[in-house]
């Protein structure tokens, strides 16, 4: 892997985290697309050798963080995302991109599912947790996150 | 780790680190924000600056009248407090602090402001707008911190009415508009109009800070407890800059196993 290579990563990563933090306004609040599952998706599909679950440990940690969660839940999240994600790894590969869009909007989605049962199971919070609407928003994104991330990271090697 | 971070204190020095990771991205995210108000300020005619100039040399006018007055009433105040052997600090230190970011999560109320952990801010301080009470730090990172706004419907404060002085608990229903008194009987003498003020009771919240106005009281027959709402005084909403309070006494909470629910 060259060294360019390793520096879009994390230019894309760096990137991800901005737009997580960016303010918007109330009304888009609902419809804001897990911007790190995003590119996390990117790296693990365009960069299966190097970005492997070993990125759940850092990535969990910052979004743990960012969003003042318990420290460890995101990293789980992270976990069993990228677990699933190189499940499908082939399957995923060889989809036309809307197939893709479907299987982030489920594997987002189960995502969202498991941050609330881990909230009630672990700390009794019973607040409650946005489940469609990141998993839709970030589903229509990644056609294009995938096409800038294509972009980045296959064409330079 | 969740639980361990979530009951105990040991991993914050760990979340106070990577906070400090954090702080390129989110200073790069407010770089729209900051150019948008940058461009609203400049497009500002001339004729707009000098009204908006006008209303503040008459407005810091009323203000600075006020002030006098306050400062024989402090001084008369102490003199009070000295007979009765009690505290003399009546006004409180405050460190100035703008909204950088709102929670996107709709269902609680929280906020970024751009003071930290090394501005002196602490877990539990109180944090003001130039109208009223808006709410606590619950998270200090490096070079911003989060504030739970007193909508938040995890959010309760202890206040008093204004004018006779009566308790209640003011709570949040997750509505930037609406706070509910609970627990307070029929008979409490509890209008429409009131100003509720914070009791300092619970010793987070600094006593004697506007938290609301009462806008609706209904007794039901039968209930045990009035239904009363009130509207917050602090713009919870519109509020950029904001006042973080340090009192003598603020954030100061009794031990957690005294007040944990322990089932």
């Amino acid at each position: 892997m060259s060294l360019t290579r390793l520096f879009y990563a994390l230019a894309l990563i760096f990137f991800a985290f901005v737009l997580e933090h960016i303010p918007l306004p109330p009304i888009i609040d609902w419809f804001q697309p897990a911007w790190v599952l995003l590119v996390v998706t990117v790296l693990v599909l365009i960069m299966p050798g190097i970005a492997g679950m070993w990125l759940c440990v850092p990535l969990g940690l910052l979004l743990d963080v960012e969003y003042s969660s318990p420290l460890g839940l995101n990293v789980m999240l992270l976990a069993v995302y990228i677990g699933m994600l190189q499940l499908l790894y082939r399957r995923l590969y060889l989809f036309n991109i809307l197939q893709q869009a479907a299987t982030i909007f489920m594997l987002v989605l189960a995502v969202q599912i498991l941050r609330y049962w881990a909230m009630v199971a672990l700390i009794g919070d019973p607040r409650p947790v946005m489940l469609l609407t990141p998993a839709l928003t970030t589903a229509l994104m990644w056609p294009w996150v995938y096409a800038v991330g294509y972009m980045v990271l296959q064409r330079i090697r | 780790m969740m639980w361990l971070d979530h009951n105990y204190s040991v991993l914050k020095p760990v979340r106070y680190a990577i906070g400090y990771v954090l702080v390129p991205p989110q200073k790069v995210s407010l770089i729209p924000q900051s150019m948008i108000y940058w461009l609203g300020d400049s497009a500002s005619s001339r004729d707009t600056l000098q009204k908006q100039n006008d209303q503040l040399r008459s407005r810091n006018f009323i203000l600075e009248n006020k002030v006098q007055r306050l400062a024989a009433l402090e001084v008369e105040n102490m003199e009070l407090r000295k007979l009765l052997s009690a505290s003399t600090k009546v006004q409180d230190d405050v460190l100035i602090t703008s909204v950088t970011a709102v929670d996107p999560d709709p269902y609680t109320q929280q906020i970024i402001i751009d003071k930290g952990g090394s501005d002196g801010v602490f877990v539990g301080q109180p944090v003001l707008d130039a109208h009223g009470l808006l709410g606590q730090v619950i998270d200090v990172l490096p070079f911003s911190a989060r504030v739970l706004m007193i909508a938040d419907n995890n959010h309760a404060i202890p206040v008093q009415v204004n004018r006779n002085g009566v308790r209640a608990v003011a709570v949040g229903t997750g509505s930037l508009s609406q706070l509910d008194l609970i627990y307070v009987p029929n008979t409490a003498d509890i209008k429409v109009g009131d100003t509720l003020i914070s009791s300092g009771l619970g010793g987070r919240y600094p006593a004697g800070y506007p938290v609301a106005e009462v806008t609706r009281v209904e007794n039901i027959p039968g209930e045990s407890y009035a239904t009363i709402h009130a509207k917050p005084t602090a713009h919870l909403d519109r509020s950029r800059h904001l006042l973080l309070v340090f009192t003598h006494d603020a954030g100061r909470v009794p031990p957690v196993e005294l007040w944990q629910d322990k089932s």
